[in-house]
């Protein structure tokens, strides 16, 4: 367990005891990588920034929940997620549909792709491949949780969870290099 | 929009310190899914001390009688394990595993039906009750299949009801999925009690009824599910 995850558990137990300061700090560490993992989700549209709220706040209701044996990070990644997930139900439910923005999504750059490509190249690297593979390439790469970490919040296996990183980082490589020769 | 800053929006915090009563943290699926044990076997078992076990229990044998039911009650907890880690966010167990459980769940219950039919085919209801009911019930089966199938069906409520008070909050990526596990723990968990009790071994009778109720059982707990994951959208009005 590192000293970041120890201390944001540190945090959640004292959350959980009502410090609302904790909570303070725990948004502060949290917030800015949720809100680049719904921005991913929702496929950059503006309403990340609601659903980051919604986040906050249906973690603030099932804080009891969570159980100091789980990491606090890939908790609160999970009820993102869910929160995206509920979100999406319901606008198909009002037969509504969220509309992405026209220009690319604000996929964060991966550090280790940020050597073979521009950041433009990356983004639109990245939307060719399947959701599944970024949300797992992303989530390794950029958000650095382990493949155990995914397979729990996605419900796959360990195994899974790094084929479809690794397959995606395969495939970006194969995308960014078709990418640089039509444009030469 | 928003500012990006990571301090909580105004609204949020508003929100946060209307109510910040301590709580306690819950425990691992595990332990939750032990904890639900007693309530379980109270319930399973309600029926047993009615009416008592069936008339052909020595002819089945302790292993066919009680561990048949001792085997599908602990498979029971497994599942409400299993739905207990889909109700956590980060703590989701892989697809294979919900469906090999659900899998085995449903062919137990079948080869423990058939194997039971096969050992005592018991089709005359010789129940402690006046001569004329035993009477009556055999001429008229379908009551019978009718008393187990809504009996066990609302024992399954029961639990099914309890479930869910406990893991209400617990902000589940697939509430329709983890309230259908719930369910099939709770139909078999009941079944497992029923089954030592009722009268009758034949398969369309068992299958029939008591399949039913744990159909039943799994689709209210599915309902149950969808109403709790529903019932957030609400709960988790936008701030602005």
């Amino acid at each position: 367990m590192s000293e970041g995850d120890q201390e944001l558990r540190a945090l959640m137990i004292r959350y959980q005891g009502g410090s609302l300061e904790a909570f303070q700090e725990i948004y502060a560490q949290v917030a800015p990588g949720v809100r680049r993992y719904l921005l991913h989700l929702a496929a950059g549209s503006e309403i990340a920034d609601d659903l980051l709220q919604e986040t906050f706040l249906q973690m603030h209701r099932s804080r009891a929940a969570y159980n100091p044996n789980y990491a606090v990070k890939p908790w609160v990644f999970g009820l993102a997620r869910n929160v995206f997930l509920m979100n999406r139900r319901a606008a198909r439910q009002r037969a509504k549909i969220l509309e992405p923005r026209e220009d690319l999504p604000e996929f964060p750059v991966l550090p280790e792709a940020d050597r073979i490509g521009s950041q433009d190249e990356i983004r639109r690297g990245l939307a060719c491949l399947s959701p599944d593979q970024v949300e797992a390439l992303l989530l390794h790469h950029e958000w650095g949780f382990s493949f155990e970490e995914i397979a729990g919040m996605l419900g796959i296996t360990a195994a899974a969870a790094r084929a479809r990183a690794s397959r995606g980082m395969a495939d970006l490589r194969v995308a960014l290099t078709t990418l640089q020769r039509s444009r030469a | 929009m928003m500012d990006h800053s990571p301090k909580p929006p105004e609204a949020l915090m508003r929100a946060i310190a209307q109510d910040l009563r301590p709580v306690r943290p819950s425990p691992q699926p595990l332990q939750l899914a032990l904890r639900m044990v007693p309530l379980a076997l109270l319930v399973s078992s309600v029926i047993l001390l009615a009416i008592g076990p069936r008339h052909d229990a020595v002819t089945l044998g302790p292993l066919l009688t009680w561990g048949a039911s001792a085997a599908q009650f602990v498979l029971a907890i497994v599942l409400v394990w299993i739905a207990a880690h889909e109700s956590t966010p980060v703590g989701r167990l892989p697809r294979q595993v919900v469906c090999l459980a659900t899998a085995a769940a449903s062919l137990l219950v079948v080869f423990v039906t058939l194997l039971t039919f096969w050992t005592g085919p018991a089709n005359v209801p010789v129940l402690p009750v006046p001569p004329r009911v035993n009477e009556m019930l055999r001429i008229s089966p379908w009551i019978t299949g009718f008393a187990c199938g809504i009996g066990s069906t609302l024992a399954g409520a029961i639990l099914i009801l309890f479930f869910s008070r406990l893991f209400r909050n617990s902000m589940v990526t697939r509430p329709t999925v983890a309230g259908a596990l719930y369910g099939v723990g709770a139909g078999l968990a009941i079944n497992a009690g029923w089954r030592i009790a009722c009268p009758f071994s034949t398969p369309w009778h068992a299958l029939g009824a008591h399949g039913a109720a744990i159909i039943a059982t799994v689709l209210l707990g599915a309902l149950m599910g969808r109403y709790l994951g529903n019932r957030k959208l609400k709960i988790g009005s936008r701030l602005s």
